[in-house]
């Protein structure tokens, strides 16, 4: 005779293989899902290691330089060029001083 | 009958054909069951959903070519990008698998004109299973090939290092191998932490290492010289701005460059650098307590030790103090000097400035010092001066560094930010804020050596060395000399020290045939201070104003002539 346990067992081990079955499933496809955004972030950060590397290449000091110039007329800071705020504040009070005088 | 009834054997025998009927039916629903997830499995694996098995099939070619992390970027300090690593396309193919071998040929040389057709025919009638024709194919060349239908080809994708850059740092960003593994500078050093992805940020700055590197060129084309180092270094924590080493390279070929290239001169080429010794030399008479700056030395003669003579190439006829010697660069007054404090006590400075041992710099071109330690007088004599010690310019740069601030030792750094630990100190403040205004007078004064130096508003301190060059069979080059300045900048508080030096530079009619440090070195670090101290944020001082804070100590300093008059 077949007993009440032994059948209900025979259902719970179907009812674990099948969803096992499923679980493996569902993981192997995750897996896969999360390969693929791993790859699409390798190559996104690949892509954007060429448009750094590309930007670095246009912002090259060498190449800047002869823009700035030959192209921009720009030239290189002189010691004169430099002031410092306080001493600018004090020339222009000075020189407004002298002007009302 | 109850459906529990089923279970129960004598009710089973009782209704035995019903009960068949009820074992056939969940025996076929069973079946049914089964081939109908059979069914279902196989329809869905064989499903025509052509977007999601190109992913899984991208997935699997993309997991092949991206198994390892790209290797980590090489940063300047302004996060500017010095190394990378890209994806490339390579051209690979099977002979085997090519039916028309004439038509390919056309087809590949018609999209790659520098293809050779003989390498091709050889290539294409071998045994083998797999050729690589080409490392690298363009995405032009690649649709081209897509469009070419040539059967057997077999395009991968691989990884490439580029240096944007080209020659900025090549000695220090060094390379990688074919199979992008660090092979030399800090791309070998940093291998580790650069293969799982990881970054490196260098205290390199970009703009400052350009123009350090374009004046030094300059210099060298200007006196026909065989190359050249320049450092740039942050005085108060070793931080380098700027590491130069001519002739230098494009580091993205670093392969196909002769080694003479490779060769870093700025740390790991020793060289005697001369009178920049002198420095020390002053610094340890200070330290010794043995001499102080009115004691003074009779330079009026030649001094003759052993076999030896030694000369003064700006000769005075009479006894002068510690600074002049500096300011004169008096080799006769050094080696004075130095007889005083004896080889002990210089060995043990020169030792504790790291002039005896090896940098712990974050590269592997690392150079030995190599000093005489017979501790015979002669040789303490020569020392002094800067003959007998053989050290890099990075040597030279961080001794220089301990020597202005404040005694306190500065170990160079290629990381910027880098935790140090507390610093030793050297030599006392007293005896730094006197090499510190003897260096001013060696820029400021007209006496002074390194006149050709003076940037006005920067301060510049420093010392000029000229030194024959070492003959690798034996004496020296009487031709041949390496010249050098090392200084900082501004003196009253410096920021900055600069250390160049000039491999064999030749006289030249503009410097009515010169070929020393005055001459050469001196008129770059001018240019040089007056380019990068506004980058550095080093602001102009007017020494008239009464707002220059003046913590130099003023020292007399007598001209040629002037000899009695102390």
């Amino acid at each position: 005779m077949i007993r009440y346990p032994s059948s209900f067992i025979f259902f719970v081990i179907l009812f674990v293989g099948i969803s096992l079955y499923q679980i493996k499933h569902f993981i192997t496809k995750k897996e896969i899902e999360l390969a693929l955004i791993q790859n699409n972030i390798k190559s996104a950060k690949s892509d954007i290691n060429i448009l750094k590397a590309e930007l670095s290449y246009l912002k090259r000091p060498d190449r800047i330089e002869k823009i700035a110039l030959n192209r921009l007329g720009l030239r290189e800071i002189l010691p004169t060029d430099i002031w410092d705020l306080k001493d600018l504040v004090d020339v222009t009070f000075t020189l407004s001083h002298g002007e009302e005088k | 009958m109850k459906p529990f009834d089923f279970f129960d054997l004598d009710v089973r025998k009782e209704n035995q054909y019903k009960f068949r009927k009820i074992k056939l039916l969940i025996s076929s629903l069973l079946l049914i069951m089964s081939f109908t997830i059979i069914g279902y499995r196989t329809i869905s694996l064989a499903n025509i959903n052509k977007d999601k098995v190109s992913n899984i099939a991208y997935t699997t070619k993309e997991n092949k070519s991206f198994q390892k992390n790209l290797r980590g970027n090489i940063y300047d300090r302004n996060n500017k990008i010095l190394a990378t690593t890209i994806s490339t396309l390579s051209l690979n193919i099977n002979p085997q698998e090519i039916l028309n071998k004439y038509q390919t040929i056309t087809k590949l040389t018609k999209i790659f004109p520098y293809l050779k057709k003989e390498d091709l025919v050889k290539k294409l009638n071998s045994n083998k299973k797999h050729i690589n024709l080409l490392r690298e194919i363009s995405p032009i060349e690649y649709v081209s090939l897509l469009n070419a239908g040539i059967e057997g080809l077999k395009i991968e994708t691989t990884t490439k290092r580029i240096y944007p850059n080209n020659t900025l740092a090549s000695h220090i960003l060094g390379a990688t191998d074919i199979d992008g593994k660090g092979i030399a500078g800090v791309e070998k050093k940093f291998d580790n932490q650069l293969q799982v992805g990881k970054d490196v940020t260098l205290s390199i700055h970009g703009g400052i290492q350009h123009i350090t590197r374009s004046l030094l060129l300059d210099q060298i084309k200007k006196f026909k010289a065989d190359g050249g180092a320049g450092i740039i270094m942050n005085a108060k924590n070793g931080e380098l701005f700027s590491v130069v080493s001519l002739p230098d390279y494009n580091a993205n070929n670093y392969n196909s460059i002769l080694n003479e290239n490779l060769f870093n001169r700025a740390t790991k080429g020793i060289y005697e650098l001369g009178s920049t010794l002198k420095l020390i030399t002053a610094a340890i008479a200070f330290e010794s307590n043995l001499i102080n700056e009115n004691d003074v030395f009779d330079v009026s003669k030649p001094l003759k030790i052993s076999s030896r003579i030694i000369n003064d190439f700006h000769p005075l006829d009479y006894a002068i103090n510690i600074p002049e010697v500096i300011v004169h660069s008096s080799n006769i007054g050094s080696a004075k000097i130095a007889e005083k404090f004896g080889s002990a006590t210089q060995l043990k400075y020169l030792r504790s400035l790291g002039l005896l041992n090896m940098l712990s710099l974050e590269i592997p071109e690392l150079g030995k010092p190599q000093v005489i330690r017979d501790k015979k007088v002669l040789s303490t004599m020569t020392i002094s001066y800067g003959h007998g010690i053989s050290i890099t310019p990075m040597h030279l740069a961080s001794a220089t560094a301990t020597i202005v601030n404040s005694g306190l030792k500065v170990n160079p750094t290629l990381i910027r930010g880098k935790v140090r630990e507390k610093n030793e100190v050297i030599i006392s403040k007293e005896t730094s804020i006197k090499i510190k205004s003897i260096m001013r007078l060696v820029v400021s004064n007209k006496n002074g050596t390194a006149k050709k130096a003076e940037a006005s508003g920067y301060l510049v301190g420093g010392k000029t060395g000229t030194a024959e060059k070492i003959n690798p069979s034996g004496g020296y080059y009487k031709k041949k000399n390496i010249v050098a300045f090392t200084g900082a900048f501004p003196m009253n508080d410096p920021q900055f020290i600069i250390t160049i030096m000039i491999d064999n530079p030749k006289g030249q009619k503009f410097s009515f045939g010169y070929r020393t440090a005055g001459w050469v070195v001196a008129p770059i670090v001018k240019q040089l201070v007056t380019r990068v101290a506004p980058i550095l944020g080093v602001k102009p001082q007017l020494e008239s104003s009464p707002k220059f804070s003046n913590n130099l100590l003023d020292f007399k300093i007598r001209g040629k002539n002037d000899g009695a008059n102390l």
